[in-house]
């Protein structure tokens, strides 16, 4: 539902966002960037952000910092993992992947490049349930990281022979007699063009001779000892029509044929719209044309996801707040919220990612383990009555003291003491501005004020000492806020 | 249609009944309205499926015993059954089974002998995808049960999972994720409350904040019906949960739960359909007598006091509660008094409405292939039949092609 029933103006929405009267930079701008660019921030990081306006954040989300001691350990624990990839009698240890990627998520030293990643994960949705390789699902993770903020030609033609990829969708299957076009259909139909044309609506982009032909270029990929190689002898070295270009096509030709389609960067764009900006505006042709323009002179993507985030529209109303949070967004938002991640970095002990990533399952989003080749479908899929109460249940285990699950739990009533909330008012306030930066309808304050109030005047059980009592009504509030269905929205 | 909608949760809201707001059956699972199939209408009859997987490979020669076969004895010196219960000359029952004998009795079980595949696999895991996706192709990432699933999308569906146990293949593939949930805590809205009072000002908050109010934002209106609805619901189910009375005992074990649990939610009127829940412990490779003779009597037990407390509401010709394993055992034992992996082995199948008695006869112990029993029905013939006959959904389109039907159920 667009509040606004005029059609937004392409030029300004794209346009660099200037702080000004009518959109000044505030905490809940603040906000909204750290939770689509992050996982979500601590208050420290909120307030700095607010101080130093919006192009310095931007910048510094960009560029992210170096952190030589945990890319160490991220290198010891994956090559461990991968290297005890399939336990007896066949079963795989996909769950360790899932948490090992959750843990770089959450002590992420440049977090924008762990979400554009999952931005790609989604893209080239590759399921460890059919590779069953441990090894080979972090090698595709690492081709997605590495080109994240780089170019989409590069990442493309690399997924073509990226080991995950060619067992998902059946490269290394496919016989020069007998092509499987399960690779081809998907680059043209998922990866790059769409099924019809982005920028015209209602016009098909191939036809299923197009697949035929483009199969026939992809065989001799083969796998030898975890390595893509091509064999001449096994592959189809005739001539192929793809798309309207006629030659003895090769992988990397093929590849190149895509991304010369007027649609594949408005499928991309429209894509990226939909992860960084809003679920629920439309994406039309004419929102997407300057971005696509731009996008599809040399495939730019970090360039492109600057642009976003530094826009106009990416600050406006019609983002903020138009996104359901992924399941991993609520988690980390949590988490990082309430300083989960530094708590651990200062030696005081570390969440348990392996059990957050089980959570992770239960709400619908295991990492490494899309439902299909398209994805999450994200959204409204995200919620329903189950994953509701998952979420609302997850927010009292990270914050309660009964569920030890987690390991070490995120204790909101240190964080409240440190920041010298002593008023109810404070604490109450301050949770608000943590999670929702202030931004809550005023009868909702009213209701969390008057339960502090009334909560006081409680009986407790009576082996509670003056401090425990305090302590739950803190966390109690704390969980009460992050059941606000505002904290859904991302 | 939109705006109607809205306007009819503010109604309501007004009236402040939460569970008006939700009508007869709770919206819980996302789908709207599930509603109940007409009885008339084919392909879309209230029936329930309930599938019990045996995990391990269960030993089918000493749960379906040919007692009168020489080579029996032979074939398990230390383990033979000799205090079988007798279901005919040649055939009897694992003395675990009594429940399931007395089923048996009451018309009200089938055992189908002598199910497997061709080719069969040994492996654990690579036996069980082919059992789950219901196809013997190199790759399985889609299950028999999800793909149903996508002809009935009305139909609630839930694994009744243990502890972090993954959901299963056999239900991937299906229309919306089917919830993994252990017991009737996993609807609970959990809260840190210091009183009953604390918990009632909790609840109220929370349901004051959820309230619909700000048709500008379409994506705040849809958390906030959800949120609404979830808590109704919620309540709603934990007060079933405290109603529900069965009326025959459940074993206190992890598959007597589960049913139960089962039961409860097809009481609760939710339009539950399909149930999916594992037992584990069959990989019986030594000392198996007495393991056997307790995982046995564990399903046994359990699937006979969910058929007598559904058949006691009423609901026994709704139910029908299917058994498999990935594969059955070894026909001779091993040196260790257990049995290694086989193949065929039997399949029960237990309701109001199914064929009572033997269906198929028994592999036999001559011809074994490399210690094997040969499978005389192919698993998906059974599928096929519960797919056409009972969940009214076309097997073709689930399987991938036709299969002959087994004589298992009445009046199909």
């Amino acid at each position: 539902m667009n509040q606004n029933p005029q059609p937004i103006d392409p030029r300004w929405a794209w346009e660099r966002y200037r702080p000004s009267d009518d959109a000044p930079w505030d905490l809940r701008k603040a906000g909204h960037l750290y939770r689509r660019a992050t996982f979500g921030a601590s208050l420290d990081e909120l307030q700095t952000a607010v101080r130093e306006g919006p192009d310095r954040t931007i910048a510094g989300l960009l560029q992210g910092r170096t952190d030589a001691q945990a890319d160490e350990l991220w290198a010891t624990m994956s090559r461990t993992i991968a290297a005890n990839n399939v336990g007896p009698d066949g079963a795989n240890n996909g769950g360790q992947i899932s948490s090992l990627w959750l843990y770089r998520m959450l002590y992420s030293a440049h977090p924008l490049r762990e979400k554009l990643t999952l931005f790609w994960h989604n893209h080239f949705a590759t399921s460890n349930i059919k590779v069953r390789s441990a090894g080979y699902m972090l090698g595709q993770y690492e081709l997605m990281r590495r080109n994240a903020q780089g170019s989409f030609r590069t990442l493309l033609v690399d997924m073509s022979r990226d080991p995950a990829m060619m067992v998902w969708l059946d490269t290394t299957q496919s016989q020069r007699n007998q092509p499987n076009e399960n690779y081809a259909r998907e680059l043209m139909e998922l990866f790059s063009l769409g099924v019809t044309n982005a920028g015209r609506p209602g016009q098909r982009n191939y036809t299923e001779d197009d697949v035929r032909q483009a199969a026939r270029a992809f065989t001799g990929l083969r796998l030898d000892n975890g390595q893509a190689v091509f064999r001449e002898a096994q592959h189809d070295n005739g001539e192929k029509t793809v798309l309207t270009q006629r030659d003895r096509w090769r992988p990397d030709d093929v590849v190149r044929i895509c991304l010369e389609q007027e649609s594949t960067p408005y499928f991309i764009v429209r894509k990226l719209f939909r992860f960084l900006v809003s679920d629920s505006l439309a994406p039309t042709p004419e929102l997407m044309e300057p971005l696509a323009t731009e996008f599809r002179r040399d495939y730019d993507f970090g360039a492109l996801v600057e642009r976003v985030l530094r826009s106009n529209l990416f600050f406006s109303s019609h983002a903020y707040r138009t996104k359901i949070k992924a399941p991993v967004d609520f988690l980390l938002g949590i988490v990082r919220g309430l300083d989960g991640h530094r708590a651990a970095a200062a030696g005081q002990g570390g969440l348990g990612t392996v059990e957050l990533s089980r959570t992770l399952e239960g709400l619908g989003q295991r990492l490494f383990y899309p439902p299909s080749v398209a994805g999450w479908e994200g959204g409204r899929a995200w919620l329903n009555g189950q994953t509701f109460l998952l979420r609302q249940n997850l927010a009292l285990a990270l914050t309660s003291t009964t569920d030890t699950r987690f390991g070490r739990r995120l204790d909101p009533a240190p964080f409240l003491r440190r920041q010298n909330a002593g008023t109810n008012e404070q604490k109450v306030d301050l949770l608000l501005r943590l999670f929702l930066q202030g931004d809550v309808p005023a009868a909702s304050r009213t209701r969390l004020l008057d339960y502090a109030a009334s909560a006081e005047r409680q009986t407790y059980p009576v082996f509670w000492t003056a401090d425990d009592a305090a302590n739950h009504r803190m966390r109690t509030l704390c969980h009460l806020v992050l059941c606000l269905p505002e904290f859904q929205l991302d | 249609m939109r705006t109607d909608r809205r306007d009819f949760l503010r109604f309501s809201l007004a009236g402040s009944s939460m569970v008006a707001l939700t009508g007869a059956i709770p919206n819980f699972l996302g789908h709207t309205a599930a509603q109940s199939p007409q009885a008339q209408q084919a392909g879309a009859r209230d029936t329930i499926l309930v599938v019990v997987q045996l995990t391990g490979g269960n030993d089918g020669l000493n749960t379906v015993i040919p007692h009168s076969d020489p080579n029996y004895a032979r074939l398990r010196p230390t383990l033979r059954i000799q205090n079988f219960l007798r279901v005919n000359d040649t055939i009897g029952l694992h003395p675990s089974l009594t429940g399931m004998q007395s089923l048996l009795q009451d018309n009200a079980m089938c055992i189908v002998q002598g199910v497997g595949y061709p080719n069969p696999s040994q492996s654990h895991f690579r036996s069980m995808d082919i059992w789950h996706a219901a196809a013997t192709t190199d790759v399985l990432n889609e299950g028999w049960v999800g793909r149903a699933l996508r002809h009935i999308p009305a139909a609630t569906s839930f694994h009744l999972a243990n502890p972090n146990e993954a959901a299963p293949l056999a239900l991937t593939g299906a229309p919306s994720r089917v919830p993994s949930i252990g017991t009737l805590d996993d609807f609970t809205q959990r809260l840190q409350a210091a009183s009953a009072p604390d918990r009632r000002q909790q609840r109220d908050l929370l349901d004051s904040v959820s309230r619909p109010g700000n048709p500008q934002s379409s994506m705040l209106d849809f958390v906030q019906r959800t949120a609404v609805q979830t808590y109704a619901s919620s309540q709603r189910l934990a007060q079933i949960g405290r109603d529900y009375q069965p009326r025959v005992p459940y074993p206190t074990t992890a598959l007597g739960n589960h049913l139960k649990l089962a039961a409860q939610l097809i009481d609760a009127g939710l339009g539950a359909r399909l149930f999916y829940v594992t037992h584990d412990g069959f990989d019986t490779h030594a000392a198996q007598l007495p393991a056997h003779a307790n995982l046995l009597r564990d399903v046994s037990e359990a699937i006979t006091a969910f058929y007598r407390d559904m058949a006691a509401r009423g609901q026994g010709n709704r139910v029908l509660i299917m058994t498999f394993s990935e594969f059955g055992r070894r026909g001779h034992e091993n040196g260790s008094q257990g049995t290694d992996h086989g193949s065929g082995a039997p399949m029960f199948l237990v309701g109001g409405r199914v064929r009572s008695g033997l269906v198929g006869d028994h592999p036999g112990l001559v011809n074994l292939d490399q210690g094997n029993l040969p499978h005389r029905i192919d698993f998906r013939q059974v599928y096929a039949t519960v797919l056409d006959q009972w969940l009214g959904v076309p097997s073709r389109q689930v399987l991938g092609q036709a299969y002959d039907h087994v004589n298992v159920l009445r009046g199909a």
